[in-house]
């Protein structure tokens, strides 16, 4: 407690005096931090940039996307801040409406696809982290069901969904995922009815796009397995969690305020992926046996190579109408705006 | 297909049911003492955070339980004691508790998101468990379901055949009548939430210590309103609210089992069903509130007496 | 000596309320201050950062107000409801109806005027909402039905049918299946008042506010709800129409709640998102109770919950409070308002010996 008032007054007296070179940046978040989950994840990189010299940071979170997101990135701009980390899709235009207003601040907002002069966008390749996944999904189940809990139909979360059931495909062509939708990021009561509704539904292996491990829970309680998001969620299921395809921002933050500290940064649209450590599967549960590992563990390899690219044709939706030719790779505006499951996976889009 | 493709459908419905079964008895005491309770959501929420914060701090759910009913208690004391002592208008503090609870759990709870805490596992009961369709249905539950099957014949029994249940009644029927027989119905209605706030905490721990192990902002989702509404449904008796209950467990297992079945409906107007299901269920049995029972002072403050 | 309560023959006039008001702001700002030294934060300098942040330079205020537009909008047809003692409290999905309302007007009649666009968006989003509220004010006329609960239970409807638009039939197809309907064209937005960065918002809260203060003050209407929600027993002994009153305060209350949902489509975002719904209709409940349900209360009120907000927005960055900080403060002032009204209406004398 003391450390932290400590802190506070030091933070004060910074605010007073005119030495303030060092470089202040902001992060915008959209649900509380907490200790798991995707705020979690950004935070985890925010406290990575501290470390650094002539950096600080500050944040404020449960912002909501709209007006007081705009009125929390204006209040950030004139408080001085040099950088300002916007980390969730709906602050894309507040972002690029404050960003018009102070030119000389810079602005990175996550998982939108705006830029300007001085406003970048970035997000990770998550979906080659769901791939492997969907990999190992597919190799330990025995009824070819597998169910993925998902919190809104938006590109991001189905183009998870589709490399997931890629991944799976590639190891158990009869691999078939069945997706609920929970219209929540963060509720664990009805993650957990969700999941429990794919169990009954003869699934046995259960992955998630939410920011609870109930998933989890719900699986070691029926004895069947389960994939982790965001960050390893073995401690909460040690018995059901295979691995998880987890965030990992630091590499990324550093880099970015190392080139606005050198002077090069350039305001483009980042979209760093596993080669940069950004995105990565969690350590394997000890279920996971060796020849599985090893074919994640190469197929891994291929994709930090850029051998893999996940989405390369032939890809037939749904329906079985080819929306990939053979040879083709889908182009990353493609990917941005993913709004059609691939061929297996069974659910709605909206 | 076979009908046992039914049974977990009815077993999810028990179990989403139970927290909503709990907070709607606790309701029912205190309206059959003459307190209208809105705040139901908020010490639901207070309940649940008692119960996650204590177990994980003790390591066991028993006594998170315990701090949960505890919690829910106060929670619904301070409306008794705004309502009846502060003669405050009875809608208005329950709204009110509800906004000051909710602000107040996400306070304190923050910290405790993702974090694990012990609580109580699905346990078959021994012998009950082997029954066909009511063992795999009944008793493949946890302790909590358990427990909550006795709640309604111990509520009825100690409402009809008790003196305090008679008492308490009284003091909801007609206060006036209560105080010329010499009780006070200040301390009838405030031990009403005592006991009231006590299952309506149980009821909201039921979320973060049995249905998860897991604590989140929020995380009762409306079931406290779900309760207040059943209480209508329930014509003010334990053994209809189990009904009740169960149906809306029922209709929230249904939707999201439609969508893992691979439905073409929209998950939007899916999730929609537990909602439109109290408003239908609110309409078709408010007809009925006059011989259904209400407290006839149910919500109104007697006048201080000189 | 003893204490004894007894009935005031009248009720504390306006100052009395405000009275209890102030105390309610000092007591929350000092129970603030207490969880800040709690934390082990200065509780001092947390609180000039509150208020300094909230009041103290042009933009500032320019947010409180804006952020205190749809928050009055919904406070007072949340206010008329709870003067006839009718329990809205689904200003939350009127107000959303009134998005939707305002939004389909906006796509679908894009090639009208601004002077003629705007009014037909706002027309729309008040019938939206006041026929959301509306089937509350049915089920109660007809069957009885708790309007508490159906107002509440329909706001989490609302929001879904709000969701299941933009997820649906009006996603944007240039906007990169994000949930989110295409952005409004030009006509479709509220302008600023010139040399400011509040738009036209305000003058309609201005119109509103005036238009129910007179309603209430020198119409029949008005006095008819104001004795139905102080003596519903005496309403009846002479023949009030209880059941259209209550409707049509229902109603007008959802077309408020469905015109912030306008003001919020158009100014504030531009286009229909889900990140719309920030819990203004809830607010609005704490704001309608504050004020003592008249408007310029209500004014005086979502000004001070604005401000509390934004500064807070300050007090996290600074000092890294947690964001449900606002919550209880604003749970505390009402519960001390609520404990405070008893000494509105009644007093406290000492028994003579």
């Amino acid at each position: 407690m003391r450390k932290t008032m400590a802190m506070a007054v030091v933070l004060l007296v910074w605010c007073g005096s005119a030495w303030a070179k060092e470089l202040q940046v902001g992060f915008v978040y959209v649900s509380p931090v907490g200790d798991a989950g995707y705020s979690y994840a950004h935070d985890q990189g925010r406290l990575a940039l501290e470390a650094m010299g002539g950096v600080r940071t500050s944040f404020v979170e449960s912002v909501a996307e709209g007006q007081d997101a705009e009125r929390v990135i204006t209040t950030m701009a004139r408080k001085g801040y040099d950088v300002i980390f916007a980390t969730s899709f709906g602050y894309m235009d507040p972002t690029l409406k404050v960003a018009k207003q102070f030119p000389n601040v810079k602005f990175l907002h996550c998982s939108g696809y705006k830029t300007a002069p001085n406003m970048a966008n970035y997000f990770g390749r998550m979906y080659q982290a769901r791939y492997l996944t969907g990999m190992v999904a597919g190799a330990m189940t025995k009824g070819n069901l597998l169910g993925y809990v998902a919190a809104f139909p938006i590109p991001e979360v189905i183009r998870g969904i589709n490399a997931f059931a890629l991944g799976a495909q590639a190891v158990n062509p009869k691999a078939e995922v069945r997706v609920v939708w929970t219209k929540t990021w963060y509720d664990p009561a009805r993650e957990k009815e969700a999941a429990k509704s794919l169990l009954d539904a003869g699934c046995d292996v259960i992955a998630q796009h939410q920011d609870s491990p109930a998933t989890q829970e719900a699986a070691q309680e029926r004895g069947v397995y389960s994939i982790g998001y965001n960050s390893d969620m073995a401690k909460f299921a040690p018995k059901a969690h295979l691995t998880a395809a987890v965030w990992n921002w630091a590499p990324f933050y550093k880099e970015m305020i190392r080139q606005i500290q050198a002077g090069t940064w350039k305001a483009d649209a980042y979209w760093w992926g596993m080669d940069r450590g950004v995105v990565d599967i969690a350590p394997f549960g000890p279920m996971v046996p060796e020849g599985v590992r090893a074919q994640v563990l190469a197929a891994k390899e291929a994709i930090v190579k850029g051998e893999n690219n996940i989405f390369t044709g032939p890809i037939k939706d749904q329906k079985g109408v080819e929306r990939v030719a053979a040879g083709v790779t889908m182009t990353d505006a493609e990917l941005l705006a993913f709004n059609w499951f691939v061929q297996g996976v069974v659910g709605t889009l909206e | 297909m076979s009908w046992e493709w039914f049974l977990p459908i009815v077993a999810a419905a028990v179990q989403a049911g139970t927290p909503i079964f709990y907070a709607t008895v606790g309701e029912i005491l205190m309206e059959r003492a003459g307190i209208l309770n809105l705040g139901v959501e908020g010490a639901m929420l207070l309940g649940a955070l008692a119960g996650f914060w204590t177990s994980m701090v003790t390591g066991n759910p028993w006594v998170g339980l315990a701090a949960a009913a505890a919690v829910g208690s106060l929670a619904c004391l301070l409306h008794g004691v705004v309502t009846t002592v502060a003669l405050a208008n009875q809608v208005v503090s329950g709204l009110a508790l509800t906004i000051l609870a909710t602000g107040l759990a996400n306070f304190l709870g923050t910290p405790l998101i993702g974090l694990p805490a012990p609580g109580f596992d699905q346990r078959p009961l021994p012998g009950l468990s082997a029954l066909p369709i009511l063992g795999p249905v009944l008793f493949h539950q946890d302790v909590l379901v358990y427990a909550s099957y006795l709640l309604p014949v111990l509520v009825s029994v100690g409402l009809r055949r008790t003196r305090f249940g008679l008492r308490l009644r009284a003091a909801g029927e007609s206060p006036t009548a209560c105080r010329a027989a010499g009780l006070s119905v200040l301390r009838l209605r405030l031990l009403a939430c005592l006991f009231g706030g006590a299952l309506i905490g149980i009821g909201g721990a039921y979320l973060s210590l049995a249905f998860t192990h897991l604590w989140t902002n929020g995380m009762t989702a409306g079931r406290g309103w779900i309760a207040v509404a059943l209480v209508i449904f329930a014509f003010w008796r334990p053994g209809r609210a189990m009904v009740g209950a169960y149906l809306f467990g029922g209709v929230m297992a249904f939707q999201l089992r439609l969508q893992a079945a691979g439905t073409t409906v929209p998950s939007s107007l899916l999730l929609m069903l537990p909602y439109l299901l109290t408003v239908a269920v609110l309409a078709a049995s408010s007809r009925f509130r006059g011989v259904a029972g209400a407290p006839a002072a149910l919500g109104t403050n007697p006048e201080p007496s000189e | 000596m003893a204490l004894v309560v007894r009935k005031r023959r009248e009720p504390l006039p306006w100052w009395g309320s405000c009275l209890i008001f102030l105390a309610a702001v000092a007591l929350a700002l000092g129970g603030g201050g207490a969880m800040l030294a709690l934390q082990g934060k200065p509780a001092l300098a947390g609180l000039s950062v509150l208020i300094g942040s909230a009041v103290g330079s042009l933009w500032a205020v320019e947010d409180c107000v804006l952020k205190a537009i749809p928050l009055f909008l919904c406070a007072v047809g949340v206010g008329l409801s709870f003067r006839m003692a009718v329990w809205n409290i689904g200003a939350e999905g009127q107000f959303a109806l009134g998005a939707v309302g305002a939004t389909w007007v906006a796509l679908s009649l894009d090639h009208l005027p601004a002077a003629v666009l705007l009014p037909f968006m706002g027309l729309a989003a008040a019938v939206a909402g006041g026929l959301w509220a509306g089937v509350a004010a049915f089920l109660r006329a007809l069957l009885g039905a708790n309007e508490t609960i159906v107002t509440l239970m329909l706001n989490y409807v609302g929001i879904l049918v709000l969701e299941f638009l933009v997820f649906g039939p009006w996603k944007d197809p240039a906007s990169f299946g994000f949930p989110m309907t295409a952005e409004f064209v030009p006509a479709a937005i509220l302008p600023a008042l010139p040399g400011t960065r509040i738009h036209w918002g305000l003058v309609l809260c201005g119109v509103v506010g005036v238009a129910v203060t007179l309603a209430m003050r020198s119409s029949r209407l008005g006095f008819e709800i104001t004795v139905c929600g102080q003596n519903p027993a005496a309403a009846r002994y002479a023949r009030m129409p209880y059941g259209a009153l209550m409707a049509v305060v229902l109603v007008a209350g959802g077309a408020l709640a469905g015109l912030a949902g306008f003001v919020e489509v158009s100014a504030a975002l531009g286009r229909l998102q889900p990140s719309i719904m920030t819990g203004y209709g809830y607010t609005a409940i704490v704001v309608a109770w504050l004020s003592g349900l008249r408007p310029l209360g209500v004014a005086g009120v979502a000004l001070v919950l604005a401000a509390l907000r934004v500064g807070l927005e300050s007090l996290q960055l600074d000092f890294q409070v947690p964001a449900a900080f606002g919550g209880m403060m604003e749970g505390t002032m009402l519960l001390v308002v609520l404990a405070g009204s008893f000494f509105s209406r009644y007093q406290i004398l000492r028994r003579p010996a």
